[in-house]
C-alpha cells in the first residue's frame, strides 16, 4: 500500500509543464498494448449502447426446442443456453449490466471517496482522524467479504449490490486523495499561494484539485477491474442481478450446471468479463507509466 | 522498536473496535425487524419475548451493542437460524478447512509470483520481462470462479483427471493427507492461488528492478561480481516487502474464498457464508464476517511487527 | 464426537471381517445442503424424511415400501394395531408392538410415545423442542388429547371425526425418552448421538458434510435389517456437483440428477431410476386480501400460459405435465370441466377481462427457491414458467430464498413479513392421502401458523367438503368426495399446476437390490453394493 500512495504522491507533486498532459496523451498512444485495451473497452462501450442493433436476437426468447446447442450452430454462432436463448446476443446485452454494475461503484467511489480525502488531507486536524480512521475501518476488511457482508444483510438486487461495491471502493480512494493532498499541500507553491492569502476555495480549485484529481483517477481506473470481476461475483453468487437478466455473473452461475453438456458455451460468459477486466488493468498500467515521468 | 510495536498494537484496538460495529450493524441494515433476522419464522411468542430480552432489542442500539459485545468477547456468536447450532460450532470447523486451503493457495502463488517477479525484474525490459509481466497481469485480472469454472471443465470434465468438488470421501472431519484426499485440494488451491501470484510477481519484479538499479549493484554487476552476491543481496533486501505482501494475501484469501469455496464445494468459512446469504441466517453470516474481518486485522498487525523485526527500516504508517 | 466415530469405525471393521456380511458402503448425494435434523422429526422435506426420518426412526403406522408396480399403502409400524372406537369416532385406540428396543436399548412402550406427542406439542413439557415441534406440530393437526391406557395401549382422541389420522402419524418419529435423559436432557446433544428404533442407527454425524449410518442388528423385522455394512449421507445441493460426484467415484447414489446430464450419465452406465409418486410441484397462490390471485381469470390465464410440453423438454422427458392438482388417471382425479393445455389467447382474453392491459399492466413476486426435495430444477424451470407468463402479459419477479428457509416462510404464512410481500410461491408437495394431498393446503381453520393453509385460503364449501371426507370412513364414498373436491380445486384453479416429478435418481452400476417404491420415501434394507 505504502508503495502505491508513493507513487501517486509523486505523480501528484510533479511539477506540470504547459505540455504535460499533451505528452502524457503522446507517450499514451505510443504504448501499444494501452492502445488495444483502449480499443477494446471503446468497442465494449459500443457494445452496451447499442446492443439492440447489435444483437440478432432477441436475448430473453427462449425455446425448448434449441436448449444447450453448443458453438457454431447455424444461426446460433456462440451456441444457446439453458433455456434455449441466444448466447450472442445475451452476452451482448449483458455488457450493459455487467459494465454498469462494475464501473458505477468506482465512479461514485471516485467522487464520494475524492471528497472525503482531500476534505481530510486539506483540512487535516480532528476532521482529518475522524474521517481517516473511519476509512481505516472499512478498509481493514479484505474487499470481498466487505462486499459481501453488505450485500448478503441488504439482500439480493442491482441497487443493493451497487451501493455495497461503492461502500467498498470508498476508503481505498479516500486514503490515496487524502495522502495525494497532504504531499500537495506541503509544496512551495500552494505554501505560497496560502501565504498570499489566496481563499481555501481558490487554492483546492486551482492547485488541489488540479494536481491531485488526476492521479486519483488513475487510481480508480485500476480499481475498475477489481470492481468488475467483483459485481460480477456478487452475481454468480445469486446477489446481484436477478434472472432472467442477461448478465455476465448471472449467466456464468446459471449455467454451470451445463457443464457437462456445453462446457464451453458454459465458459464464454466468464471469458467477457476476463477480456474486460484485463483491458481496464492494460490501460490503467499504461495510463500509469505515461504519467509517471522521473524528471 | 518496541515503542513502535507497542503503538502498533494500541492503534489495531480502535480499528478492531471498528470493525465490531459494523459488523454488529449488519444485523440492522438488514431489511425488517432485527428480531425476526435472528428468528426461524414460525418461532413462538414466548422464545421470540425471551429472544428480545436476551439481545437485548428493546434497549438502545449502544446499549445493545455493549450487550452483543460482551457475550461476543466470551466466544458466543449466537446461534444459527437454520440449524439451531451454536455459530462458533460450526466456524470452528470450517475455519480449519479454509486455512488449509488458504495457506496452500499462497504458498503457491508465493513461490510462483517470486519465480516470475524475479525473472521479470532481473531481466527487465527483455521479452521475459514482458511474457511474465503478461502472466501476472492476467493473475489480477481473472475472475478466479471462472478460472475454477474451466479447470473444472478440462480436469474433470474432459480429462477426468480430478474431482470437481468436495473435500474427499470422508469430508473435511476425516481428512489425511492421501492421494484420495489432496486430489480434491488441488484444482481448488491452484484456483486460489493465482491472485497472491499475480500480485506477489509484480511486486517482487518491482523490488528486484528498483535494487538492481542501485549504484552499489550496478558497480557489481560491471565488474562481473555477478549472481551468487548479487542474489544475496537482493533476497536480503526484497525479503521482507514480499512476506509482507504475502501474509496480505494470505488474509485476503481467507476473506474472500466465498467464491472458489463455492465453485468447488469446498467445505470451509466461504461455503458457510454463501449458505448462510442464502438462508438469510443473519447470525451466522454476522458471525463468520467477524471472525474473518478480525483474523484480517490480526495477520496485519502480525506482517507489520515481523516486517518491522526484520526490516527496522521499514515503518508502515 | 471422535469417540462415536471410533466406535462405530471398529463395529464397522468387525462387521466386515465376516466376509458373508460385507455387503459394502453405500454413500449418497442428497439435494439438502445439511444434514437434516437428526432428533426424531427432521427437517429438509421430504427428503429429511426419507434419510434421517424412516431410517433411525420408527412411526406408529408405516409406508410399505416393498413393492414398485402399484402405490404403497399404509402398514403397522410401531403400532402393531389401531382401530377406531365404534360409536364415538374421535376415539382412537394403538396397540403398541411388544418387545421393541430402541438403539440404547431401553424398551418401547405406549408412555413414550406419549411422552414424543409432548416433545411435538407441549409447549411446558421438559422434553418440548422447538426445532421438532416446527417440523411435526403441521403434520398432526388432527390429535386433540392422548394417553397411554397401559404399557402396551394408546389412546389418541381427535379434534372432529378424522379418517386420515392414520396417514398423519406416519410422519411422527419416536425417539428415545431414555436417550434424551440420559445426556442431560439435552437435544444438542441427542442431535449427535441419537436413539430410535428404526432399522439404522446413526454412527456419526459432521454438520453440512456427512451422516454415516450403520444397521441395527436387533431390529424389530428382521426382513428389514439392512444388508449394508454402512450408509453415508452427503448434501450435495448443486445438481452440478452430485453429478460430479457420482462420475469420480464420490457417491454411489445421488437424488435428481440434473437432466441435461442424464445422457452423459447413461453413457458412463449409471443406472437412471424413475417411478411415479405422488408428487406436484405448483406455484402456491396467496389469497390474502390485495393478492393479484384472487382473481379465477387471472389464476385461469396464468394456467393456461404454462407451456408443459416445452418444460417436458427442458426436463429431457422426465416429468409428467399436469392435468390437474393430482397426477392424470388418479382415483380421485375426477373430471374437471377447465382444461389445462397452452392457450395464449384464451389466456390474454381472462386477462383483460380481469382488467390488466397496457394501462394496468399485470406484475407480482413469486418465492422460488435453487433446490430442495421434490423442487425439481426449480431455477431454470422457474424461469421458463416466468418467461411463458410474460407471453401472455403477465410480469413475474423471483424472490430466490434457500429451501429450508423457504419451508419456514411457507409455514409462517403469506401474511408474514418473512414472505416479504410475495403473492405465490413455489413449492412442490407430497399428495399421498387426502390429509396432505387436499385438506392441508385449503381449509380454512389451517391458516398459519395453526397449520400450512399457506395462502390463507377459506372457502365454506371446501371446508363442507373436507368434512365430508374426515367423517366417511368408508374408502368408496370418500374416493367420491375427493373427486369432487379435485374437481373444485381444478376448475376454480387454485395453484398453478405445473408438473409431477419422476424422482429421478441415479445410482452407480454397483448399487444392487434397490426397489423404487411409488413413495416419497424408500427402504435402503434391501441394498447391496456389488464390489
Amino acid at each position: 500500500m505504502s508503495a502505491t500512495a508513493a507513487t501517486f504522491e509523486r505523480l501528484a507533486t510533479v511539477e506540470r509543464s504547459p505540455g504535460y498532459w499533451s505528452g502524457v496523451i503522446r507517450r499514451l498512444r505510443r504504448d501499444p498494448v494501452a492502445m488495444v485495451a483502449l480499443a477494446i473497452i471503446i468497442g465494449l462501450v459500443l457494445m452496451a449502447l447499442f446492443s439492440p442493433w447489435i444483437a440478432p436476437a432477441d436475448p430473453y426468447r427462449s425455446s425448448m426446442l434449441r436448449r444447450l446447442r453448443p458453438i457454431g450452430t447455424p444461426g446460433f454462432p456462440l451456441g444457446t443456453d439453458e433455456l434455449g436463448r441466444d448466447m450472442l446476443s445475451r452476452l451482448i446485452y449483458g455488457a450493459r449490466l455487467s459494465l454498469l454494475m462494475g464501473v458505477t461503484p468506482v465512479f461514485i467511489a471516485f467522487f464520494v471517496g475524492s471528497f472525503l480525502g482531500i476534505t481530510a488531507g486539506y483540512v487535516g486536524g480532528k476532521v482529518n482522524t475522524v474521517v481517516m480512521r473511519t476509512v481505516d475501518v472499512f478498509f481493514a476488511f479484505p474487499s470481498v467479504l466487505l462486499a459481501i457482508a453488505l450485500s448478503g444483510a441488504l439482500g439480493a438486487g442491482i441497487f443493493n449490490g451497487l451501493l455495497s461495491l461503492s461502500i467498498v471502493f470508498i476508503p481505498p480512494i479516500a486514503r490515496i486523495a487524502e495522502s495525494v493532498t497532504t504531499a500537495v499541500r506541503k509544496i512551495d507553491y500552494v505554501e505560497a499561494a496560502r501565504a498570499s492569502g489566496a481563499s481555501s476555495m481558490t487554492i483546492i480549485r486551482v492547485h488541489v484539485l488540479g494536481n491531485v484529481l488526476g492521479p486519483i483517477f488513475v487510481y480508480a481506473t485500476g480499481l475498475i477491474s477489481v470492481s468488475l470481476i467483483l459485481a460480477s461475483g456478487l452475481s454468480f453468487l445469486g446477489l446481484g442481478v436477478k434472472p432472467p437478466e442477461p448478465e455476465w455473473g448471472l449467466m456464468l452461475n446459471t449455467l454451470r450446471n451445463a457443464i457437462y453438456v456445453q462446457p464451453w458455451v458454459a465458459a464464454l460468459p466468464g471469458l467477457m468479463i476476463f477480456i474486460t477486466s484485463i483491458s481496464f488493468n492494460l490501460l490503467s498500467d499504461g495510463l500509469r507509466s505515461a504519467m509517471d515521468i522521473k524528471a | 522498536m518496541l515503542l513502535y510495536i507497542a503503538k502498533r498494537v494500541l492503534y489495531t484496538l480502535p480499528v478492531a473496535l471498528g470493525v465490531s460495529i459494523v459488523c454488529f450493524m449488519l444485523v440492522h441494515i438488514a431489511p425488517g425487524d432485527p428480531l425476526t433476522s435472528v428468528l426461524p419464522p414460525d418461532a413462538s411468542a414466548q422464545l421470540q419475548a425471551e429472544m428480545r430480552r436476551l439481545y437485548g432489542f428493546d434497549r438502545p442500539l449502544p446499549v445493545q451493542y455493549g450487550l452483543w459485545l460482551l457475550k461476543t468477547l466470551q466466544g458466543d456468536l449466537g446461534t444459527s437460524i437454520a440449524t439451531g447450532r451454536a455459530v462458533a460450532v460450526e466456524l470452528w470447523s470450517a475455519m480449519g478447512n479454509t486455512l488449509m486451503l488458504a495457506v496452500l493457495a499462497t504458498a503457491i502463488g508465493f513461490v510462483l509470483g517470486c519465480l516470475f517477479g524475479f525473472v521479470a525484474g532481473y531481466f527487465r525490459d527483455s521479452w521475459i520481462d514482458k511474457l511474465a509481466s503478461f502472466v501476472s497481469i492476467i493473475g489480477v485480472s481473472v475472475p478466479h470462479y471462472w478460472l475454477g469454472m474451466v479447470l473444472v471443465i478440462i480436469f474433470s470434465v474432459q480429462l477426468n483427471w480430478l474431482p470437481a468438488t468436495g473435500a474427499g470421501p470422508g469430508g473435511s472431519a476425516d481428512w489425511v493427507w492421501d492421494w484420495a484426499h489432496i486430489r480434491h485440494l488441488i484444482l481448488p488451491a491452484v484456483t486460489m492461488s493465482v491472485i497472491p501470484m499475480g500480485i506477489v510477481a509484480r511486486t517482487v519484479r518491482a523490488l528486484v528492478a528498483d535494487i538492481l538499479s542501485q549504484e552499489f549493484i550496478v558497480g557489481q554487476r560491471a565488474k562481473g561480481l555477478l549472481d551468487l552476491g548479487v542474489l544475496r543481496h537482493v533476497i536480503k533486501n526484497a525479503a521482507p516487502t514480499a512476506l509482507a505482501v504475502m501474509g496480505l494475501q494470505l488474509g485476503y484469501l481467507l476473506g474472500g474464498s466465498i467464491l472458489i469455496e463455492t465453485v468447488f464445494s469446498w467445505p470451509g468459512t466461504g461455503f458457510l457464508l454463501g449458505q448462510a446469504i442464502f438462508q438469510r441466517d443473519l447470525p451466522l453470516l454476522q458471525g463468520t464476517i467477524l471472525v474473518l474481518a478480525m483474523f484480517f486485522v490480526a495477520l496485519n498487525l502480525i506482517v507489520d511487527v515481523v516486517q518491522t523485526l526484520l526490516d527496522p527500516r521499514v515503518q508502515r504508517s | 464426537m471422535k469417540h462415536v466415530r471410533m466406535a462405530a469405525a471398529m463395529a464397522a471393521a468387525l462387521v466386515s471381517a465376516s466376509p458373508a456380511l460385507a455387503q459394502g458402503t453405500l454413500r449418497i448425494g442428497m439435494t439438502a445442503s445439511d444434514i437434516p435434523l437428526t432428533t426424531g422429526q427432521p427437517d429438509q422435506g421430504g427428503e429429511g424424511q426419507r434419510f434421517m426420518g424412516l431410517t433411525v426412526y420408527d412411526a406408529l403406522v408405516h409406508w410399505d415400501l416393498t413393492r414398485a408396480d402399484k402405490p404403497s399403502t399404509l402398514i403397522p409400524g410401531l403400532a402393531a394395531s389401531w382401530s377406531v372406537d365404534a360409536t364415538d369416532k374421535t376415539k382412537w385406540t394403538f396397540k403398541i408392538r411388544e418387545g421393541v428396543k430402541f438403539h440404547d436399548g431401553s424398551t418401547l412402550t405406549a408412555s413414550a410415545v406419549v411422552w414424543n406427542l409432548d416433545k411435538l406439542l407441549k409447549q411446558d413439557a421438559p422434553q418440548f423442542d422447538q426445532r421438532q415441534a416446527s417440523q411435526g406440530r403441521s403434520r398432526i393437526p388432527a390429535i386433540a388429547t392422548y394417553r397411554a391406557v397401559d404399557d402396551l395401549t394408546l389412546e389418541i382422541i381427535t379434534r372432529a371425526p378424522d379418517a386420515t389420522l392414520p396417514y398423519q402419524l406416519a410422519w411422527i418419529g419416536i425417539s428415545s425418552p431414555a436417550q434424551w435423559e440420559k445426556l442431560g436432557k439435552n437435544w444438542q446433544e441427542f442431535a449427535k448421538t441419537p436413539s430410535g428404533t428404526g432399522p439404522w442407527k446413526l454412527a456419526a454425524v459432521t454438520p453440512r458434510e456427512r451422516a454415516e449410518l450403520v444397521p441395527n442388528k436387533d431390529y424389530w423385522d428382521k426382513p428389514r435389517i439392512p444388508k449394508l455394512d454402512k450408509m453415508i449421507l452427503i448434501p450435495l445441493p448443486e445438481p452440478n456437483a452430485r453429478v460430479a460426484a457420482l462420475r469420480s467415484g464420490q457417491v454411489d447414489w445421488i437424488e435428481a440428477p440434473a437432466p441435461d446430464a442424464v445422457a452423459s450419465l447413461k453413457a458412463a452406465n449409471m443406472q437412471i431410476i424413475t417411478n411415479a409418486y405422488p408428487h406436484n410441484w405448483t406455484w402456491h397462490f396467496s389469497r390474502a386480501e390485495g393478492s393479484v390471485w384472487n382473481d379465477v381469470r387471472v389464476r385461469q390465464a396464468a394456467n393456461l400460459a404454462v407451456d408443459r410440453e416445452g418444460l417436458k423438454e427442458l426436463l429431457g422427458g422426465l416429468m409428467i405435465p399436469a392435468e390437474g392438482f393430482m397426477p392424470p388417471g388418479h382415483q380421485w382425479f375426477g373430471n374437471p370441466k377447465f382444461k389445462l393445455k397452452r392457450d395464449l389467447a384464451q389466456a390474454k382474453k381472462l386477462l383483460a377481462e380481469a382488467g390488466y392491459g397496457p394501462s394496468k399492466p399485470f406484475q407480482t413476486k413469486i418465492l422460488i427457491s435453487p433446490s430442495g426435495s421434490g423442487q425439481m430444477q426449480p431455477l431454470p424451470m422457474n424461469e421458463f414458467i416466468q418467461q411463458n407468463l410474460a407471453e401472455a402479459g403477465m410480469k413475474i419477479d423471483f424472490e430466490v430464498v434457500e429451501w429450508n428457509t423457504l419451508i419456514n416462510i411457507w409455514r409462517a404464512g403469506a401474511k408474514h413479513e418473512s414472505s416479504r410481500g410475495a403473492t405465490g410461491m413455489n413449492y412442490s408437495y407430497f399428495i399421498q392421502d387426502p390429509f396432505t394431498g387436499f385438506i392441508r393446503h385449503l381449509q380454512c381453520n389451517l391458516q398459519p401458523p395453526a397449520g400450512t393453509n399457506w395462502g390463507h385460503y377459506c372457502d365454506p364449501e371446501m371446508d363442507k367438503m373436507f368434512d365430508e371426507v374426515r367423517n366417511t370412513f368408508d374408502a368408496e364414498a370418500q374416493t367420491k368426495v375427493l373427486q369432487r373436491v379435485h374437481e373444485k380445486y381444478v376448475d376454480e384453479a387454485l395453484f398453478l399446476m405445473v408438473t409431477h416429478d419422476v424422482n429421478a435418481r441415479a445410482l452407480s452400476p454397483k448399487v444392487k437390490g434397490f426397489v423404487q417404491a411409488q413413495n416419497w420415501f424408500q427402504d435402503f434394507g434391501t441394498i447391496t453394493m456389488a464390489p
